[in-house]
């Protein structure tokens, strides 16, 4: 088990290092920079500005000396956020951008499972087909209708909860509700889905007969030994749901004034403010492919069945 | 392969062993057997192809220009009566408010003036005339025609997106599977790690630097989809190159390309359509979420996803803007989800009941 972490853990640096390099030349290459927006200067400050962020090297020196800066855990100086490192800009948001992404995902994880396993539990009575329709439609809308939706009923029309802000405002803790649910949704569609199927597959399974015949109880059956089961798929269906949510939240963000990083990502990308852009990248496929890695650990843990030699 | 067989007996026989005529079932009639028997499905696919022919035919539908604008005509509700009533409706509403806030009770010279303005129009002016059923936006554009055209970008993207990602993802797969060896690990090893890569990320970020344009969102959204699809070929085509229909075209001399083309591909076929039925919605999904960050497409062009964008900006008062392309596209891939997962098992039996 250890060696196959320390191994999965060596994998993951020929990925990022993909992912920087060709975010790096990606955004490096496309026409435009941080400095042509901006009003007119002379060509001495130009050049001074250059210089000062190293902008007048070579790409290649460039890109070693962003690497390099890097492995440090310095992600350089914002261009466009004036007096502002991105390592403080990231680290101001990404806490908030934490807290909503890690509550939409317990909220899908917690009820996709509950419900999936009532589901499974009541097959083919109305629990199952009220339960299973919710799930389909909550797979066919899109973020950004049902956020803005949900603003317009909850907040505009009901009054029962702010439109916006987050949990260090005046509203607290309410304002994060809608954001995470609806964040969580189309994952609590997949995760209720996904459980049903595997709960029913599990039920038809030998080991489960196994159990019964040994006269277990039926509640004992169904919490350790067709849960335990049941669950890999879901396990497995973590990683992605988990990118969802990364990918999500942007829009999730936008909708309702969340503090987030992925606020930043898109205001970066098209103001080109390199560092920020590369530096939110890089956090972000961090997050992910540690994520991964958890999830393929937690596999083996549920699984005994799987071994990593 | 199985229907394959099956045709070439019945070519030589055409009867079974109870002497009963016997037809041979292409896949597709199979499927779409199939397909049938699945009520969602079935009121998926007629949804779907509603849409579409929709989206087709836009351009000979008696639908009001989705681009022009008329500033007389901004926010007005749904509704069946014609355009100048509305018009006339909605001042008049507005001003009642304003009087009563005032205290007054007849109009001002100024409103009365832009009341008979109105009723003036409405006599001469064709414009006043139109219907807008589902509304009007900001520009006082018709949601109705708006939505239609819009839809037709998110299709169209879609459907491109599908069949580029189909293309790139067959070719590589049926590359890496048949030929194996270094070959096979180089690609595949190239496909793990853009599988590590955040897409959506990577798209966002190509939308954003080189500029919103149709074209590069179509580029973008299929470079990055075809992953999945090549890994299913290659392990399809993987498993059937050994089989012995394979074994006999190559000992009858059939060159590798042929082998491919005309036995590995096709044979693998049900398994890519049913695919590309679950990933047309997604792809819908990708560019309505890139229009929506204001990535994707750029005015007077719109598609379902900048709708929905624009109408969340005035949604407290004027709840059509988003209401009306937020339920259509909801109908849309809702309907495409239920007839991708119906087609997933009319082409792909052994998966049924999975999610």
């Amino acid at each position: 088990m250890g060696k196959f972490i320390v191994k999965r853990l060596l994998e993951l640096i020929p990925t990022m290092f993909v992912i920087v390099t060709l975010s790096f030349f990606m955004i490096r290459l496309a026409p435009g920079g941080p400095f042509s927006s901006e009003r007119k200067v002379s060509p001495e400050i130009m050049a001074n500005l250059q210089h000062k962020y190293h902008m007048d090297e070579p790409l290649g020196m460039q890109y070693l000396r962003y690497l390099g800066d890097m492995l440090h855990g310095d992600l350089g100086p914002s261009f466009k956020n004036k007096d502002f490192t991105v390592n403080q800009l990231i680290g101001a948001s990404m806490p908030n951008s934490l807290i909503l992404g890690v509550t939409a995902l317990a909220i899908a994880v917690l009820f996709g499972i509950s419900f999936g396993l009532l589901s499974a539990v009541c097959q083919n009575t109305w629990v199952d087909y009220t339960t299973m329709s919710a799930a389909s439609i909550g797979l066919s809308v899109p973020l950004f209708v049902v956020g803005p939706v949900a603003v317009l009923v909850f907040a505009l029309r009901l009054r029962w909860l702010p439109t916006s802000g987050w949990i260090n405002g005046r509203q607290g803790w309410k304002t994060i509700i809608m954001p995470a649910m609806t964040l969580a949704l189309p994952y609590f569609s997949s995760i209720a889905r996904l459980t049903r199927a595997s709960v029913l597959e599990t039920l038809r399974s030998d080991y489960i007969r196994t159990a019964r015949a040994k006269g277990l109880k039926n509640s004992v059956v169904m919490v350790k030994h067709v849960l335990r089961g049941a669950l890999l798929p879901v396990v497995s269906y973590l990683g992605p749901a988990f990118a969802g949510i990364v990918t999500g939240s942007v829009v999730i963000e936008q909708i309702f004034l969340v503090p987030g990083i992925g606020n930043f990502f898109v205001k970066s990308a098209l103001n080109r403010d390199y560092t920020l852009i590369l530096g939110t990248v890089v956090v972000y496929s961090a997050i992910l492919v540690v994520m991964n890695l958890i999830v393929d650990v937690l596999y083996g843990i549920l699984d005994p069945r799987i071994s990593y030699e | 392969m199985i229907t394959a067989i099956g045709k070439k007996k019945n070519k030589e026989q055409g009867k079974n062993e109870f002497n009963q005529e016997m037809k041979s079932v292409s896949l597709a009639a199979d499927a779409w057997r199939r397909l049938k028997k699945n009520r969602m499905a079935y009121i998926g696919f007629w949804v779907t192809v509603i849409y579409l022919a929709v989206g087709l035919f836009a351009p000979v539908l008696p639908l009001h220009p989705y681009a022009q604008q008329n500033t007389d005509h901004a926010y007005l509700k749904p509704s069946l009566r014609s355009a100048g009533i509305v018009e006339l409706e909605t001042r008049k509403a507005y001003f009642a408010k304003v009087m009563a806030k005032e205290g007054r009770t007849a109009y001002n010279q100024d409103e009365q003036a832009q009341i008979d303005s109105i009723l003036k129009r409405n006599k001469t002016d064709p414009q006043q005339q139109r219907h807008y059923i589902l509304g009007t936006d900001s520009l006082g554009r018709d949601m109705l025609s708006r939505t239609i055209y819009g839809g037709r970008i998110s299709m169209m993207i879609g459907l491109v997106g599908t069949v580029t990602a189909l293309l790139i993802g067959i070719i590589v797969g049926a590359i890496a599977g048949y030929a194996g060896g270094a070959a096979d690990t180089i690609l595949m090893r190239f496909v793990d790690i853009m599988y590590g890569l955040p897409y959506m990320l990577i798209v966002i970020i190509m939308m954003a630097i080189l500029g919103r344009n149709v074209a590069i969102l179509f580029v973008a959204i299929a470079l990055v989809s075809w992953l999945t699809i090549a890994r299913v070929v290659r392990g399809q085509v993987m498993s059937l190159k050994n089989t012995e229909f394979i074994l006999a075209a190559r000992s009858m001399g059939a060159d590798p390309w042929h082998i491919v083309v005309h036995h590995l591909i096709p044979n693998t076929l049900g398994i890519i359509i049913a695919y590309a039925a679950l990933s047309l919605p997604e792809f819908i999904m990708s560019e309505s979420f890139l229009s929506f960050l204001g990535l994707g497409v750029s005015a007077p062009l719109a598609s379902w996803g900048s709708l929905i964008s624009d109408g969340v900006q005035g949604m407290q008062l004027y709840p059509w803007c988003l209401l009306v392309p937020g339920i259509i596209m909801t109908v849309f891939l809702f309907a495409m989800n239920f007839l991708g997962d119906g087609v997933r098992d009319a082409f792909d039996p052994q998966s049924k009941n999975r999610v």
